[in-house]
């Protein structure tokens, strides 16, 4: 086992830079990453910023000069998107590129790939002080496809809307990509002041993994003009603290069926875990891969193996936000059957009906996957990322002892803390 | 035993062909922990209709498919994905056109899962119970498929291409044809066709070359074929069957795809053809084309087109997507620039540009062991390998691009299937 290590660097207040060197990928990984509190007034914009950052660089003019730059630096790649983690939002931009051993000729490619990423987000192409007006409508219309785009993933919308019924329009329960009518109302300048506010308050972090001498890279990053140019802030990021955190009791569940065009019908349960014990994290885990995380779980020999009711039966822990969502995918008649049937694996996760050979199964499980963390380049940047949010700094080795350790009485007590708030059922129009 | 390899790249492949005809393939990965087997068998799909001795057979279509969902049975009552998910390790099948494949990949327990996996491929068990359990699955992923706008408009562009050939059946099969399988026609295809020399097993990850051979070689039980076997391929004209098909459904923006019908070459010329395809479509409409630049900054597309060039047994196409408001424009400006480059030709500052990418490609393939170990079955079963496209990188003209450009992108062979919004609007709250 290899077992990832990140050396962190203090770069100016709220801004951080991680790295991560790893001889297992034949690619350099890089992203800065730009967290501020989930919003109703600023996930629109925010979200809109990354689409008009992609359009031209103070240097690079158009995405054009911008996307022959990258081929020519061996097809890398840029990308960036919107994330959800707890109440905040996360704005992302990645930039990979073949790692300089195996070039056809000597050239510094990570030092040209970092350049040009901050050269992306911090120096984007302006006229008079102001984003292109040009490139404004586009993305606007671009995101507003994106936003409208929602129905055509049935699970996607369901999930969001269930969340939305769950939390209303705000933090988690607000849509990563933001709300038509704020997207009206977006201005030349209304924009250039959130990039401004985003640029200046955001906490950043930015990740490298790859092959490269520590030095060399970090000389890269703190002497590069944007970073420079960067202040220090005091970021008013959101840290998660679920094992605190005290959910209301549920006094009735609510039931939400919706309307579309869909074939087949998308079940979800949403379930508030209010356990509050400093072992909630991998209790919660272990809890959740017993009851639906793998083909051993409940919900898929039950659900799926043994009743044939669905192809897709799985749940998912969101940790920092106290909940477990279940997800089916059904035959619409089957509603009440298949809701029914997952009430009976809970009540049995509450009896204690599975066996210490379950329970090893989902550690087996969990450790497995935790271990591959270090397999994939972003996995591992995610992971160092979660840890940087939640100000914990746990070691993947750690990780797997905590793991290892819990036991079955545990798994009951958690058990018997977790309740259905939401029931929700998408289904067909006719 | 033969050894390919490539200095630039810095990786290599060990073949050896037993005796009884099955093929292993080992690509080394020093230090990374986690490990990569994937056992593939020739035959997909497409192959519903063979002699066996002489005497005819044709099967249900969707057999495939559900022979490998059966595949996990095992006469003690116990199923095979459970045994390896409790080993954590992470196991998996899938169905392609011509080939079928089993694969897990883990990164402690390889040996016991290998016993195991080894163990569920060469010894079927279908029962009346067993498959009838399996169909009300099925059933339910067929469902789920149904709601995919993109496998819709993809099988659409696929029929529009082909008269007789059965790449335009289903792979999943339909409720109605999956109706007509019983053990009896599962082990008809077992029998003939999960042979050894129809079979090659590809692994991945840090253990010596000499000791897998080994280790595989000694859990091999089945034997060749007694049986003569004979596939029929499907008599096709070269000509399309129709120009054009449109259907609705409900997403929010019309999707299309262009494809080409072309047909299938001898090997070495797949492999040069399907390069020079790659580059002429990146050229055309690719990120960094003119073409590309016009359409984004009309408003016409928002994001990049994606394509593919498939070939098999006797059939070939290559098809483009996007999406669009406007698509008979979009197509129309398609098909115009088509025209210029197929008359002026390609510059070479574009093929160097581009031929500089897809050697990045090439790198970037060999960064995970999950990905190197599908693309060399994928590969394998169209009679070729990584490295083969490697070396005809190398010595690839944009003369010969420029003949395939005018050979493959004829009208006469190009059909266009797309998926429209409804016509009443959903009211979408957001």
């Amino acid at each position: 086992m290899n077992f990832l290590k990140e050396e962190k660097f203090d770069i100016k207040e709220g801004i951080k830079l991680h790295l991560i060197k790893t001889e297992l990928f034949k690619t350099n990984l890089s992203c800065v990453l730009m967290t501020v509190p989930l919003k109703k007034e600023t996930v629109t914009s925010n979200a809109l910023i990354p689409f008009l950052l992609r359009r031209g660089t103070a240097n690079l003019k158009d995405q054009y000069e911008i996307n022959k730059k990258l081929e020519n630096l061996y097809g890398s790649n840029f990308d960036c998107g919107i994330d959800k983690s707890g109440d905040n939002q996360v704005i992302k931009f990645y930039m990979d590129g073949i790692n300089d051993k195996f070039l056809l000729s000597k050239e510094d490619l990570l030092k040209q790939n970092l350049d040009l990423l901050f050269d992306i987000v911090f120096n984007p192409y302006l006229e008079n002080g102001l984003f292109k007006q040009e490139f404004l409508e586009m993305e606007k219309n671009n995101l507003e496809n994106v936003i409208n785009g929602k129905i055509d993933d049935k699970d996607f919308y369901a999930f969001n809307d269930c969340l939305e019924k769950m939390y209303g329009k705000k933090g988690f329960g607000l849509y990563k990509y933001g709300y038509l009518e704020d997207l009206e109302n977006i201005t030349l300048e209304s924009i250039s002041k959130s990039y401004e506010d985003l640029i200046s308050k955001s906490k950043i972090d930015i990740f490298i993994s790859g092959e490269f001498d520590v030095d060399s890279v970090k000389d890269i990053v703190f002497n590069n003009e944007n970073i420079v140019k960067l202040q220090g802030r005091n970021s008013d990021y959101i840290q998660m603290n679920p094992i605190e955190e005290v959910k209301e009791k549920v006094e009735k569940i609510a039931e939400y069926k919706e309307q579309l065009n869909v074939n087949q019908g998308k079940l979800i349960l949403g379930l508030d875990v209010n356990y509050n014990k400093q072992d909630y994290r991998y209790v919660g885990l272990i809890y959740n891969a017993i009851l639906g995380e793998s083909a051993n779980s409940k919900l898929f020999q039950n659900v799926r193996e043994k009743a044939g009711l669905c192809y897709t039966a799985r749940s998912s822990f969101i940790k920092q936000k106290k909940n477990i969502f279940i997800r089916c995918g059904i035959e619409i008649p089957n509603y009440q059957k298949a809701v029914d049937l997952i009430k009976v694996q809970l009540e049995d996760m509450k009896k204690g009906n599975f066996t210490e050979e379950d329970l090893e199964n989902a550690k087996i499980f969990l450790i497995s996957g935790i271990k591959s963390i270090e397999a994939e380049q972003d996995s591992g940047i995610v992971y160092y990322f979660g840890q940087e949010l939640s100000g914990t700094s746990e070691e993947l080795e750690q990780y797997i002892e905590k793991i290892k350790s819990v036991d079955k009485n545990t798994v009951l007590d958690l058990a018997s803390k977790v309740e259905i708030n939401t029931i929700y059922f998408l289904e067909s129009k006719n | 035993m033969q050894i390919i390899e490539n200095d630039k790249i810095k990786e290599k492949v060990f073949i050896k062909k037993l005796e009884n005809g099955l093929t292993i393939m080992v690509i080394p990965k020093k230090s990374v922990d986690k490990k990569y087997i994937i056992w593939g068998v020739n035959y997909g799909s497409v192959d519903n209709h063979f002699l066996v001795n002489g005497e005819e057979v044709i099967v249900p279509d969707g057999i495939a498919h559900y022979l490998e969902h059966k595949m996990f049975e095992q006469r003690n009552g116990k199923n095979s994905l459970d045994v390896l998910t409790a080993l954590g390790v992470d196991a998996n099948a899938y169905t392609t056109n011509n080939y079928t494949a089993y694969l897990y990949e883990c990164t402690d327990n390889f040996y016991e899962a290998l016993d195991e996996f080894m163990d569920y491929v060469q010894n079927p068990y279908y029962t009346d119970e067993n498959v009838e359990k399996e169909r009300g699955i099925i059933e339910q992923e067929i469902m789920m498929y149904e709601d995919y706008p993109d496998w819709a408009m993809y099988m659409n562009a696929i029929k529009l291409m082909y008269h007789n050939n059965p790449i335009k059946i289903d792979i999943a099969g339909t409720k109605e044809t999956i109706a007509k399988i019983g053990k009896e026609e599962l082990y008809k295809v077992y029998n003939n066709f999960y042979v050894p020399e129809n079979m090659a097993i590809v692994f991945c990850g840090d253990i010596n070359e000499k000791e897998i051979f080994e280790e595989l070689e000694k859990r091999i039980v089945i034997k060749a074929n007694p049986n003569e076997v004979k596939r029929i391929l499907a008599d096709e004209p070269e000509d399309i069957v129709e120009k054009r098909k449109e259907i609705s459904m409900d997403i929010s923006m019309p999707i299309f795809t262009i494809a080409y019908k072309d047909k299938i070459h001898d090997n070495k010329e797949m492999i040069k053809r399907d390069l020079a395809i790659q580059i002429i479509i990146q050229i055309v409409m690719g990120t960094s084309s003119n073409l590309y630049k016009r359409l984004y900054e009309d408003g016409l597309i928002f994001s990049d087109f994606s394509y593919d060039y498939e070939f098999a047994r006797n059939y070939a196409h290559v098809y483009m997507q996007g999406q669009t408001f406007e698509v008979e424009k979009v197509i129309n400006e398609i098909k115009n620039e088509f025209d210029f480059f197929i008359n002026q030709g390609i510059s070479e500052e574009d093929f160097d540009r581009i031929k500089r990418k897809i050697y990045g490609d090439f790198v970037r393939a060999f960064n995970d062991v999950a990905s190197i170990g599908n693309s060399f079955i994928n590969k394998y079963f169209k009679g070729n390998n990584l490295f083969d496209y490697i070396e005809e990188f190398e010595a690839l003209s944009k003369e010969y691009t420029e003949d395939v450009l005018k050979d493959v992108f004829k009208e006469d062979k190009k059909v266009i299937s797309i998926v429209n919004p409804l016509e009443n609007e959903e009211d979408v709250s957001e």
